[in-house]
């Protein structure tokens, strides 16, 4: 076989022209925004919408799915699928008053029997074990049409805000599965109905039938685009709408500035998570006496961290959490940073010399592990308290690494300073204290900020089984502990930010990072 | 011509075998438990002892042999396991986004080659004129330029100042302009100072001096001598560039927002989603041999020197 270079040359010259004359014929034209829609950027493809599974984007799920109660700001408990409840036997029994009038977006009827049947779905199942409510589950019964009787083993701590969550708790369409009991479409309660899904963008209807306020606009997109830059260029471009969240499609204070400074309206949330430096005494020898981790904590600057690195969008934090947070306990102002104290603590401690301080011949010298793939720009607040603590005398070593070995050290200890991120509404304050304090509870995720069986473990079980008008007396024992033994040093409370177009009018943030904030907006077409 | 591809084929089977290894240990090597990951994204805060459970169900806990015998032998039936990470089967995401790269890689690949061919022509007819200097300025300039950057010019003066392009997407026509600009800037320097050489190299051989003693013009020459003449150098390096692109798409794919190949396999990375992970590296690598081998072909047969070595 052969071919002739000349008739090579123009066969391919023959297709390129033909490419480029359809690529002519094309209308390429910018496309305005789609009127009545709300075009949202999403950081990676919604995944399966199951309530009861663990892949999907959790402000996806918000769309459809609702919950008994919602958590409102400031961790207020209010009504949703449910009207009334009533916690009895000791917190053991829940009577719940299902709202009337409501149905699936299929036209099934939301009532106790397919309550009963969502709830069978997931509570008293291992695999929700992590949830309270699930964990002390016994029975589900129907009363009637509109009544639904919880009844747990045990009180269960936090109840009503568990019962808030976006997932495994929210309701869908007993007819949205299969014959085999598995998850098939999403359908819920929500005021939105997905019209399609595809890993580049989920398309949502207004749901006509919704019982509550309905959105003022008929149509909402998510489109998928995994780039923080590119995100930002859409919406400048006008091509979207919505960026933001900590979880949706994270906006950097950096990227803020720059919408900011371009004219785009940008909408700063204070924020319920906290970026906490942890201590390891269980590897640094020096970290053991709690003079060392009082000079370290009073030798970070926090107002610069929050000025330099977040733009001034973030707060000093001198608590674990912040007051945006039910029972965040007695509200300190964030340290100072004071270097003469703190070198006079370290000379009190032992730590001499320059210009690395020593003791008994060894060197106070301390490894922090930072991920900026799993904490965006650990690295840069690393480098700041590296600085800081240098003048102090004391040398420490930044190791970066990737999202997947920052899990692997934390859990293992290999780490003498490290960050960690609170968990944030509404899963606060027990979901943090446990998770990361409680030394009984097994947490092979996160690892944890600071254990100690003996004087830490009954102030949070002591805190966790207290009644409701002693539980707050409780947490501050606990929050007093670490407090006094400087066993933690809270660093910023992180914010949320979210950018919109000038489309989008009356926009505010949802009370937790896990929900779509689309309720307040008016769309100016 | 049929004993040189069986040839390349047997040569082909054994470097994907042998690369198949490689990749595999190297993901498998790589630091971090993929299963605390994935704990991780399946819930906030996950049920104690889940992480095991992970472990369990993704077949962290079987041997490393093992592991890649079971993970070959289901590739080479077409099953390529399920992500980790969505839960879908990695075969059934595979075919669009194999698409979708296939669309910025051809697209890419015939602007390179356009705008190569006009910058060397415009170097060639004028030599060491202004033509050629601003042609080879042009080449210095996208060589050096790094493709992140020339995507963010793009999307920032087409998308958000002028407004003539969308800035993500993966849409019709009018969304694969910028995309493919962006991809095609770094090869289409390239080629072009081949093109450039080529032609330079060509002018001063006998054969176009035989053409000019029939008097034809310089136009005349460059296009029916000289061009031939290049083209199995020119086809040769295009087969370079079209497999750089493709490495190009991991950068350019995510920053427009395509869900090609590249971009699944830079999340893959990120969330150590092993099987997505040696699925895109074993696609990517048959990719590169099968490029090879359509250039070599190609080559072969618009070349009559190679074509009568293997006659």
């Amino acid at each position: 076989m052969s071919l002739n270079r000349r008739a090579f040359l123009q066969a391919s010259s023959a297709a390129v022209g033909l490419a480029v004359a359809q690529a002519a014929l094309t209308k390429i034209a910018y496309a305005e925004g789609a009127k009545g829609t709300l075009r949202v950027a999403i950081a990676k493809p919604a995944g399966n919408l199951d309530p009861q599974s663990h892949f999907a984007i959790w402000a996806i799920q918000d769309l459809m799915f609702e919950p008994l109660v919602k958590y409102g700001k400031g961790g207020k408990i209010e009504p949703c699928l449910a009207t009334d409840w009533k916690l009895e036997d000791g917190g053991k029994t829940l009577k719940l008053t299902l709202r009337q009038g409501v149905t699936f977006q299929d036209g099934t009827v939301f009532d106790a029997t397919s309550c009963k049947w969502n709830l069978d779905r997931w509570m008293g199942k291992d695999q929700f074990s992590w949830m309270n409510c699930s964990k002390y589950f016994q029975s589900a019964e129907v009363v009637d049409d509109n009544h639904i009787t919880l009844r747990f083993k045990e009180a269960p701590l936090a109840l009503m805000q568990e019962l808030s969550y976006t997932r495994p708790t929210r309701f869908l369409s007993p007819k949205s599965v299969g014959a085999d009991g598995k998850f098939v479409d999403p359908v819920g309660t929500g005021p939105w109905r997905q019209v399609s899904a595809d890993d580049t963008q989920s398309v949502f209807e207004r749901y006509d039938g919704y019982w509550g306020d309905k959105p003022s606009y008929e149509r909402l997109e998510a489109k998928v685009i995994p780039d923080p830059r590119s995100r930002v260029a859409a919406l400048r471009s006008g091509e979207i709408d919505l960026i933001g969240g900590f979880w949706v499609a994270g906006l950097t204070p950096v990227e803020a500035k720059q919408l900011d400074a371009a004219g785009v309206p940008v909408v700063i949330d204070p924020g319920n998570v906290t970026l906490v430096m942890a201590f390891n005494p269980d590897r640094a020898e020096a970290l053991k006496d709690p003079l060392v981790r009082k000079a370290i904590s009073t030798g970070i600057d926090r107002a610069a961290i929050a000025k330099a690195l977040y733009l001034g969008y973030a707060r000093p934090a001198g608590n674990l959490f912040s007051d945006a947070l039910p029972l965040a306990g007695k509200q300190y102002d964030a340290p100072v940073r004071d270097a003469a104290a703190a070198s006079a603590l370290l000379d009190k401690a032992g730590w001499t010399g320059g210009p690395v301080r020593s003791k008994e011949g060894k060197p106070l010298t301390l490894e922090m592990v930072v991920s900026p793939e799993a904490i965006p720009g650990a690295r840069v607040v690393a480098e700041v308290i590296q600085a800081e603590l240098k003048e102090i005398g004391i040398d420490l070593v930044i190791r970066s690494v990737d999202h997947a070995s920052k899990h692997t050290d934390m859990l293992e200890k290999k780490y003498d300073l490290g960050f960690f991120l609170t968990y944030g509404a509404p899963f606060e304050p027990f979901g943090t204290i446990v998770g990361l304090f409680l030394s009984t509870f097994k947490n092979d995720v996160e690892g944890k900020l600071v254990t100690d069986p003996v004087n830490l473990d009954p102030l949070i079980n002591a805190a966790a089984s207290a009644s409701e008008d002693k539980v707050e007396g409780e947490l501050q024992k606990f929050y007093d502990w670490l407090r006094d033994n400087d066993a933690i040093a809270p660093l910023i409370y992180v914010p949320t930010i979210w950018a919109h177009s000038k489309r989008v009018q009356g926009f505010s943030t949802a009370p937790t990072e896990y929900d779509m904030p689309y309720e307040n907006i008016v769309l100016a077409d | 011509m049929i004993h040189f591809i069986s040839k390349r084929l047997k040569h082909s089977l054994v470097l994907l075998f042998m690369a198949s290894l490689v990749c595999f240990t190297l993901v498998v090597s790589a630091p971090g438990n993929v299963a605390v990951l994935i704990a991780e994204l399946r819930g906030a805060v996950a049920t104690p002892g889940y992480v095991e459970q992970v472990a369990e169900e993704i077949g962290l806990n079987k041997p490393l042999l093992v592991r890649y015998v079971d993970w070959l032998g289901d590739a080479v039936r077409g099953d390529f396991g399920i992500s980790y990470r969505t839960g879908q089967a990695v075969s059934a995401d595979l075919p669009k986004r194999m698409f979708v790269t296939g669309v910025l890689v051809a697209g890419s690949a015939v602007i390179a080659t356009l705008l190569s061919l006009l910058l060397g022509f415009l170097g060639a007819f004028w030599p060491y004129k202004l033509p050629d200097r601003v042609s080879r300025g042009l080449a210095l300039i996208g060589a050096s330029t790094p493709t992140f950057f020339v995507g963010a010019l793009m999307i920032y003066g087409f998308s958000v100042s002028f407004q003539l392009f969308p800035s993500f997407g993966f849409n019709g026509p009018e969304s694969w302009i910028l995309p493919w600009l962006t991809v095609a800037v770094l090869p289409a320097a390239v080629l072009s100072r081949i093109v450039r050489v080529g032609l330079e190299e060509a002018m001063t051989s006998p054969y176009v001096l035989t053409a000019k003693s029939k008097g034809l013009g310089r136009t005349a020459i460059l296009f029916r001598e000289a061009l031939p003449n290049i083209t199995p150098i020119f086809i040769n390096a295009l087969g370079t560039q079209v497999g750089l692109m493709t490495a190009t798409g991991i950068i350019v794919e995510p920053l427009f927002a395509w869900q090609g190949v590249g971009d699944y396999f830079l999340a893959g990375v990120r969330f150590r989603d092993f099987m997505v992970v040696q699925a895109c590296l074993l696609i990517f690598l048959t990719f590169f041999i099968v490029v090879n081998l359509i250039v070599d072909l190609a080559v072969l047969m618009t070349d009559p020197r190679i074509r009568r070595q293997w006659s």
